[in-house]
């Protein structure tokens, strides 16, 4: 390829590239996200093109691998572009199918298409089912475009425009004022104004300076990151470059978790695809400016997407934060100015250099502007990638565009933040979902992540799941996290295995101040987040747990017991089959019975029995409550 | 002085040599020599690159220091054909010039370490130590490259003159008074090398094998470092690779890491033990994680677990004694939408049932067996 030399030279590349395209009829674009390579897209992929060489229509219908189209729970996806049919769960049989009557003619599948559940009709464009409908898609709207190992694709949907226009037309205080008036927050967690920052780094004395792509996405339930990495490397890139150009960086890194393999692959491509084109390295467009890009690996390690143990990581030590009485945009990496932003955040940029501040401010409240991508897992029916406008209430994300809970279940709360956020109960679903009202809900806005749960969703339990996760993820540095998760920790095993004291629910809420207080980074100071709203909202389940020694979701094991209901027992040996321990027997009757003695309560007899039967039940199990104790801190110590 | 070098050389070399140091200062070398020698080596010395190649060449010592910068021939050039004419010689760059540039490019043309003037005597024994370790090896590995023409019997080792010296030090070292407990315990220990001794002579062809598998190792693991120009701040992704290529980190590895970048073996340790992709044990042939995100805890991926686990045999955090499968929780795959989701090897799975599970593992199993057997 050759490079680009100028910006008439890339308007020039563009209309070439879309004059290519637009010889082709159909594009056939099969979602390619690491969701739906779990479903076969892969080999869909590969029918596809099979069955277009074997008709000889190569010439005018072209297969196109895509990123994630966000819609993962119906995955594979299959868009017939430019007519906008989408297909879900797509299988390689289907194929010929498609191809006869979608391809060379103009029906449609009615199975293999979007079943609206209250209209009860099917639904075939994709800007029409609702999970869709009620978005609006900036960043992830081209990664269904686009392919993300070509440049051109990128180059074809407007990509790099941003980059040209920058720096040609714009000086580095001009793109810094407009990123600072467009008022983007860091879509990594706090929502650090990301102008300020640049400003900062701006400033600071020492060359070089470094500007660094976080992509160590560690919220578990979070993966929207990974998406736009894999979907669409080259807007990271374009965005990256544009806030070298502002700032004054001579070279950047791109920090990507090791289990992502795919979204480093394809941000290594970009980079060198960038490169052999001239929007990368000496001379960026002709226009002087120079800037590298590296890829570094995280090797696993939650704590290390904070910003300054990132840093550290990267200069080949332990990922360990450390105080910031200076800023990492002052002293970061090597002792230099470095600026760090979230994927999602390098990713808006070029949107608003493109479309300018006033309109970025047209989306979203008042101090959160823009849009968000959230990722919409766990007890939802549309689970996936939702890009929505900062301000849409979060009953909206939920029911309208996750279509609700599955199985006709009740809402219990959402849990938004990752580990250091909390969760929202039903009360407040109206809240309009920006930084500052989830802040003042009791949780943050985090990386994105939003986990639905619901009546069977254990309250404890889940916060014992946070605990837990982060006990073992805090790096050891700073007494308070290390020492105060173990405690709470310790705290909440007792509490779920039915051995919780009078005091214990009130000894939580010290430690939770206390770390708050005197935790070293984010880690700590945020860690007790889970448990506190927990605490707020749901003091009821605790208290279920320590004084009646029962679990009212049915969660915790130790709470409770399998049994099996012998009147409705259809003796079709299903959960005989799921049973890895032999704890369940037939019984004279020929019905099934659970041995107690055996029973490990892993849950997977209850699974297996079906639905309408339903014969195996939970019951409370019998604990014996402790006598109650007093709750001063010495009797309590733990 | 000249002329009575010559004699010293002379009669040097009589014997085989140790180390060969290169350099137009005398005062430097005189104390390099005296220092090595006083640290047990047989050293010797040249004043410029022409006659420290002649003198590598009929001595064949075991490590030679080469001055960077010296008139007439240079230390660069040195370097060059010593790795033609003795490749199993190891080089160890001399320099007062002490620029990162001139050591990185020594390094990169085959030197082993190098040394910036001026230097401790511990430091120069250390290095020079380290040298003639891997010039032990590299000698080896050339005595048994021609593997088909072994003999059955080979001829002995001088490993019995190991002994036999060792045996004249305890005597020495009884009239010099030694306690009688101590003797006994170097006797002790003499006895055992005899028999591990013996021993390796009848597994020679194992040795052999042994010592070009690691010689391979040390090499990949230089092809990683070199990849990163040998800086120490890609330590990370140095282990990152050599845990991909490997497996797990060898300690042998870690420890030629450890001397090749210069970074304390102790500090590799902690970085080993901080990040969760590596393992200081051998890892199955098939990676088997199963996520422990939220999405999944919410969706029951303690039942999935349960299922892997049974399927396997084994727990969470444990190799199969095949080496076929390790089993691993992991906090979060990142593919919330499938949860409860586990990934083996590069593939994503939706919560598989358990007799999809039996199934892949099979495939993966036999896929294994083919292979040895083809």
């Amino acid at each position: 390829m050759s490079r680009i030399n100028s910006h008439d030279d890339l308007l020039k590349l563009r209309k070439k590239v879309l004059f290519q395209r637009n010889a082709k009829e159909l594009y056939l674009t099969i979602c390619a996200g690491t969701g739906c390579r779990a479903y076969g897209a892969e080999a869909l992929a590969e029918a596809f093109e099979k069955e277009i060489d074997r008709r000889g229509i190569g010439h005018r219908v072209a297969v196109r691998r895509s990123g994630c189209h966000g819609f993962c729970e119906r995955g594979p996806l299959v868009l017939i572009q430019p007519k906008g049919i989408c297909y879900l769960g797509a299988q390689v049989k289907d194929v010929s199918a498609i191809i006869d009557s979608s391809v060379e003619k103009d029906e449609l599948i009615e199975r293999l298409l979007y079943l609206d559940q209250e209209t009860g009709k099917r639904v075939a464009l994709a800007e029409e089912i609702p999970f869709y409908k009620h978005q609006k898609r900036i960043l992830m709207e081209n990664n269904a475009l686009i392919d993300p190992t070509n440049i051109l694709d990128y180059i074809a949907v407007g990509g790099y425009s941003a980059l040209a226009k920058a720096l040609t037309g714009m000086s580095p205080e001009k793109v810094l004022n407009e990123v600072k008036n467009a008022n983007l927050r860091g879509r990594g967690g706090a929502g650090f104004a990301a102008g300020r920052k640049w400003e900062t780094a701006r400033k600071a004395p020492g060359e070089p300076k470094y500007v660094i792509v976080n992509a160590d996405e560690g919220d578990p339930g979070a993966y929207m990151d990974r998406s736009l990495l894999e979907g669409n490397p080259h807007s990271i890139l374009e965005g990256l470059i544009i806030g070298a150009y502002a700032i004054g960086a001579s070279e950047g890194f791109i920090y990507v978790r090791q289990e992502y393999p795919l979204a480093r692959k394809h941000a290594q491509i970009a980079i060198e695809q960038a490169r052999e084109s001239g929007l990368l390295g000496e001379n960026i467009l002709g226009s002087g400016f120079s800037f590298n890009v590296k890829i570094h690996r995280g090797a696993g390690a939650f704590v290390s997407g904070e910003s300054s143990a990132l840093m550290s990581a990267i200069e080949g030590r332990v990922g360990e934060p450390r105080p910031k009485y200076i800023h990492t945009s002052e002293k970061g990496v090597w002792g230099k100015p470095s600026c760090l932003n979230n994927v999602e955040t390098w990713a808006n940029v070029p949107f608003i250099i493109n479309h300018g501040a006033e309109w970025f401010c047209g989306m979203g409240t008042k101090d959160s502007k823009g849009t968000k991508i959230f990722s919409l897992v766990g007890k939802v029916n549309n689970t996936g990638l939702v890009e929505v406008p900062m301000g849409i209430k979060l009953r909206d994300i939920i029911f309208k565009i996750g279509g609700g809970i599955p199985k006709g279940k009740k809402f219990k709360a959402v849990q938004t933040g990752g580990p250091s956020g909390g969760v929202i109960p039903e009360s407040l679903l109206d809240l309009k979902v920006d930084f500052d009202e989830l802040t003042k809900a009791g949780s943050m806005m985090g990386s994105g992540g939003m986990i639905v749960m619901d009546e069977d969703t254990c309250m404890v339990d889940t916060a014992r799941y946070y605990i837990n996760f982060l006990a073992h993820e805090s790096c050891g540095k700073c007494v308070p996290c290390r020492e105060g998760l173990r405690q709470m920790l310790k705290i909440l095993n007792r509490i779920t295995s039915g051995e919780g004291r009078e005091g214990d629910i009130e000894l939580l809420e010290e430690l939770s101040e206390f770390m708050e207080a005197a935790s070293l980074c984010a880690l700590g100071q945020s860690a007790s987040f889970p448990v506190r709203s927990t605490i707020q909202y749901f003091r009821d389940e605790y208290e279920a747990h320590i004084r009646e020694g029962r679990c009212p979701a049915g969660v915790c094991s130790a709470l409770i017991t399998y049994e099996i209901d012998q009147t409705k027992c259809e003796a079709c040996g299903a959960c005989e089959r799921a049973c890895s321990v032999g704890a369940v027997e037939k019984s004279e009757n020929k019905t099934f019975a659970i041995l107690q003695e055996k029973c490990i309560k892993c849950g997977a007899c209850f699974t297996a029995c079906p639905e309408k039967v339903a014969a195996v039940i939970k019951v409370p199990a019998a604990v014996l409550l402790p006598p109650p104790a007093s709750a001063t801190w010495s009797e309590t110590r733990v | 002085m000249d002329a009575n070098r010559q004699v010293v050389n002379e009669q040097v070399l009589a014997h085989p040599l140790d180390v060969v140091v290169i350099d137009d200062e005398e005062l430097f070398t005189e104390g390099c020599r005296q220092t090595l020698e006083l640290g047990g080596y047989r050293a010797a010395v040249a004043r410029g690159g022409l006659e420290g190649l002649q003198l590598v060449q009929t001595a064949r010592p075991g490590v030679v220091l080469v001055d960077l910068k010296m008139p007439g021939m240079d230390g660069i050039e040195v370097l060059g054909r010593l790795s033609e004419l003795e490749p199993s010689v190891v080089p160890i760059i001399v320099t007062g010039h002490g620029t990162v540039d001139s050591a990185v490019e020594s390094m990169k043309i085959g030197a082993f370490d190098f040394l910036t003037k001026p230097f401790e005597p511990e430091k120069l024994l250390e290095t020079v130590r380290r040298g003639m370790s891997l010039s032990v090896l590299r000698k080896e590995a050339k005595e048994v490259q021609p593997a088909e023409t072994y003999h059955e019997e080979p001829p002995a080792p001088d490993k019995y003159d190991l002994l036999l010296q060792g045996l004249d030090v305890l005597g020495e070292a009884y009239s010099l008074g030694l306690e009688k407990r101590q003797l006994l315990d170097e006797l002790n220990y003499l006895e055992t090398e005899a028999k591990y001794h013996a021993q390796s002579l009848g597994q020679i062809k194992k040795k052999e094998r042994a010592i070009l598998d690691i010689r391979h190792d040390l090499m990949a693991a230089d092809d990683i470092m070199r990849g990163y120009d040998f800086q120490k701040g890609a330590l990370i992704q140095v282990l990152l690779d050599v845990q991909e290529h490997f497996n797990w980190l060898p300690k042998h590895i870690l420890r030629w890491i450890s001397g090749r970048l210069n970074i304390p073996l102790r500090e590799i340790y902690t970085i080993a033990n901080f990040y969760e992709a590596f393992s200081l044990e051998p890892r199955g042939r098939h990676s088997v994680q199963v996520c422990a995100g939220t999405a999944c805890h919410v969706r029951g991926n303690s039942e999935l677990l349960l299922r892997v686990s049974t399927a396997l045999g084994i727990q969470p955090g444990q190799t199969d004694s095949k080496q076929e499968f390790t089993l691993e929780t992991v906090n979060c795959l990142g593919c919330c939408a499938l949860a409860p989701v586990m990934q083996i090897d590069d593939n994503y799975y939706k919560n598989p049932s358990r007799g999809k599970l039996d199934k892949v593992f099979k495939s993966l199993e036999k896929e294994e067996a083919q292979a040895c057997h083809a």
